[in-house]
């Protein structure tokens, strides 16, 4: 793996260090192992159940790790939550609720505002930069329900950038999402990356976590690969990943069948 | 014991026992399928929704029954609608379609005299004042629910446990789905006498959910649900009688305190059983060993 | 219309009634606009039959029935947030099963006393008539401690209910904050047990909230439509129910007439919701 000089010298924001997850006493999710350095954009894939939200739970501190570490930004995950984002699927919230979308995005200072007080103008400049940075400054005041599907995840990752995090979590960011605000996000995701931030999302779209990646984690309950995209995701991987999803063409080009 | 059946000694509490009876045995046998449904919570806004029904029919004068369940089907069909439109979710259109009903049937009693003594007894049941009459109606009620429940067992079980396969089948699942729904509201309107419609819920579902601890089979479970029902109802009778407090409040008492007990100490389901079970098993479960195609993590 | 609205009020008794259905119509308002944006009806449902039997130990202890209600509120907004929200397969028989045995165990102690069915409609529906200073008092009191606790909390109650996993990741501990609207709901009953009882306070909270939730874009404005609906509802119940009593003879219930007027106001909503969509939709940029 050829990896910068700069970012090897960098210490990483994400270490995993043999990680177990579990909600009981069966993991969800074991032997998960590998660093995310600053910069990094790391694509989680595997079938559905095959631990990849658990994992991204289990490094915003949410859910109990049963072995091994999660290390964030040298801290426990529980420690380093101001530095940390999630940027949820946008179809799990309630549409018809009350807020525009910059009310949505100033959500995201208000660890930073702290309780009672209101977000100052500092806020609401840092909410209307990361509007722009999605490209939907002019719909600010919409209501966040009335916005498009592919709109409202854009929203939901201004909410992030507004939060001035070093690492980023998304869940299937780019699920039922038109192509512009793909690309919005994709461009928005470039950005955050070469501002320092490093980026780890959930995705079952291999073409995006191409596009969008420079490393790929693969996961089935446990980790099956974890390394750059291009060395890693190797159509025998990809079988162990998905199992009989998966149809081989050719014994060379492995198509996996939408989970 | 011997104290306590002396008590059944009176005209009026001899027929009060024999209305607990069949009302807990009813209430218990249906209580199983609304378990099985996942109608607890909707069975209790049921009870508060048929309220102004049962005081309509009572004073318009008409049949009991046809007055409440019509009403229980006209706030059923509301609720429905209400909460099919954008910005209503279910639970506030329950709330508001019964809060609406309530006061209703408050405001009708309230217009005429006599306010508060009907009132409670729609309210948390009048058991001792039953007379003959409503032992009969309860007779003739519960016998009709429990054949058509007999009759439609097969098909109302695979309902509840597999809508769509049953609709595959060529079932008119809706109509089944109405006609227990149905059902209970009988049951609701039945129990009025003995623990009236806020209170029924509970003789309805404790009986049954107590059962479920006890036992896997489902003959098993609605016989023991009759059974603990029955139990409830003369022991609560028996018990309200002894210290002279309200009878359907005690009854539900009762069967509250029989889940209570079996929730501890039911084997397999109860807690005391799961304590146990805790402490033999190990730590982790083995992990898997067929891992064929994996690779090791490269970096 | 003024003889309807003004006439009414010229009583002290019922000045002190109308005091005290504006101050819950505006508290339970308020807090009802988080109720329904949660889906919390049920909540408030059970605190209803679960702070009964607290109202009913105080009343026969002769202690303040705040203290009593209070108690078994608390109880109770605790013992819920334990079971959680989600409402789970076997938690809504026990929560069904919970909620009507301390019901029971409130109508069993008023069955003791002599004066038990009076006693147990006023404890189920107020008696609105019979507020006293003290009562109004006691109402002000709690409305600045919820209004009070809303406004501080109002940020992160909106987030929560806007997005409980994005509200979890950025730190909130969102057990806590269910915990404290549980105990805001459950204040909001005690507060209105004298004035409506506590089978027809859900009413208060959930109808004005739900009606303005139709028709507002932004919390801000459902809250303030909210509490002003809860206002007017009291006001107009009050007067209908006295005029109807008096001048025609037909007792009215007044508590129940406040909860008609405002289901009424929340069918004027649903009404009204349609056409104003379309209305802004044809201004609104595309």
């Amino acid at each position: 793996m050829a990896a910068e000089p700069a970012a090897q010298a960098a210490a990483p924001v994400l270490e995993l260090r043999h990680v177990a997850v579990a909600y009981d006493r069966v993991p969800a999710v074991e032997d998960v192992d590998g660093v995310v350095t600053a910069g990094q954009s790391v694509a989680l894939i595997g079938p559905n159940g095959a631990g990849k939200s658990t994992l991204i739970r289990a490094v915003l501190g949410l859910v109990p790790v049963v072995r091994g570490s999660v290390t964030v930004l040298g801290r426990p995950p529980a420690a380093a939550r101001r530095q940390v984002a999630y940027v949820p699927q946008a179809d799990t919230l309630d549409a018809e609720f009350p807020v525009s979308a910059l009310q949505a995005v100033l959500m995201g200072r208000y660890p930073r505002v702290g309780f009672v007080r209101r977000p100052g103008a500092a806020d609401r400049q840092a909410a209307e930069e990361a509007l722009a940075a999605v490209g939907l400054v002019e719909r600010a005041s919409a209501r966040f329900g009335t916005l498009s599907g592919g709109q409202r995840q854009r929203v939901l990752l201004a909410r992030a950038i507004a939060q001035e995090p070093r690492l980023l979590l998304l869940d299937e960011p780019f699920t039922g999402v038109d192509a512009l605000s793909q690309e919005l996000l994709l461009a928005a995701l470039r950005r955050l990356r070469s501002a320092g931030a490093a980026v780890v999302m959930a995705t079952h779209d291999l073409g995006l976590a191409h596009l969008a990646c420079d490393e790929v984690c693969l996961l089935n309950r446990h980790q099956i690969g974890f390394g750059p995209i291009g060395t890693t995701l190797t159509p025998e991987r990809l079988r162990a990943t998905y199992g009989n999803q998966a149809l081989e063409l050719r014994g060379d080009a492995v198509i996996v069948a939408r989970p | 014991m011997s104290e306590l059946l002396g008590t059944f000694s009176d005209g009026f509490a001899r027929r009060a026992l024999l209305e607990a009876v069949m009302v807990g045995g009813l209430c218990g046998v249906i209580g199983v399928h609304v378990l099985l449904r996942r109608l607890p919570f909707f069975t209790m806004a049921l009870g508060h929704a048929t309220f102004p029904g049962v005081v309509l029919a009572a004073l318009l004068g008409v049949n009991l029954f046809l007055g409440a369940t019509l009403f229980g089907a006209i706030v059923v069909l509301v609720v429905a609608l209400l909460g099919a439109r954008e910005r209503v979710d279910e639970t506030s259109a329950i709330g508001v379609t019964l809060s609406g009903a309530f006061a209703l049937g408050v405001l009708l009693l309230s217009a005429q005299d006599g306010f508060s003594r009907d009132l409670a007894a729609y309210l948390v049941g009048s058991i001792v004042t039953v007379q003959r009459g409503d032992l009969l109606t309860t007779a003739v009620a519960g016998t009709a629910v429990l054949t058509v429940l007999a009759l439609l067992h097969k098909e109302l079980v695979f309902g509840a446990f597999d809508r769509a396969g049953l609709a595959a089948l060529g079932y008119p699942v809706l109509a089944l789905d109405v006609a227990l729904l149905l059902l209970v509201e009988v049951t609701l309107v039945t129990s009025i006498p003995a623990v009236g419609t806020i209170l029924a819920v509970a003789l309805i579902v404790a009986p049954a959910a107590a059962a479920r601890l006890w036992t896997e089979r489902l003959g098993a479970t609605m016989a023991l649900a009759a059974a603990l029902g029955a139990a409830s109802g003369v022991a609560g009778l028996a018990i309200s009688q002894h210290w002279r407090v309200a009878a359907g409040a005690t009854i539900v008492l009762v069967a509250a305190g029989l889940f209570a007990v079996s929730l501890v100490a039911a084997p397999r389901h109860g807690l005391l059983a799961r304590l146990r079970t805790r402490r033999h098993r190990g730590t982790a479960a083995p992990r898997p060993t067929d891992r064929a195609a994996a690779t090791p993590a490269t970096r | 219309m003024t003889d309807l609205l003004i006439e009414p009020f010229r009583l002290p008794y019922m000045q002190r009634a109308l005091l005290e259905v504006l101050l819950l119509g505006v508290l339970a308002g308020a807090v009802g606009v988080f109720v329904v944006l949660r889906r919390l009806a049920f909540v408030s449902d059970a605190l209803t039959h679960t702070v009964f039997p607290g109202v009913v130990i105080a009343h026969l202890l002769d202690r303040s029935l705040l203290l009593g209600a209070l108690a078994f509120g608390v109880l109770t907004a605790v013992l819920l947030t334990a079971i959680g929200a989600n409402r789970r397969v076997g938690a809504d028989a026990t929560l069904a099963i919970l909620l009507t045995s301390f019901f029971s165990l409130g109508v069993v102690l008023v069955s003791r006393t002599s004066t038990y069915t009076a006693d147990l409609t006023v404890f189920l529906f107020g008696r609105v008539l019979a507020v006293d200073r003290a009562d109004l008092l006691q109402t002000l009191a709690l409305a600045a401690v919820v209004l009070g606790t809303l406004w501080a909390l109002r940020k992160e109650l909106v987030l929560r209910a806007f997005d409980p996993d994005g509200a979890a990741a950025m730190g909130y501990r969102t057990a806590l904050l269910d915990l404290v609207l549980n105990l805001l709901i459950a204040l909001v009953v005690v507060a209105a047990v004298k004035a409506v009882g506590t089978v027809l306070v859900v009413a208060l909270i959930v109808v004005p909230a739900a009606a303005a939730r139709l028709v507002a874009d932004r919390v801000a404005t459902t809250t303030v439509l909210s509490c002003l609906l809860g206002a007017l509802g009291g006001w107009v119940g009050l007067a209908v129910s006295y005029v109807v009593s008096v001048d025609h003879g037909v007792r009215l219930a007044a508590g129940a007439t406040i909860v008609v007027v405002l289901v009424v106001l929340f069918a004027l909503a649903a009404a009204a919701a349609p056409v104003r969509r379309r209305l802004t939709a044809r201004a609104a940029p595309r």
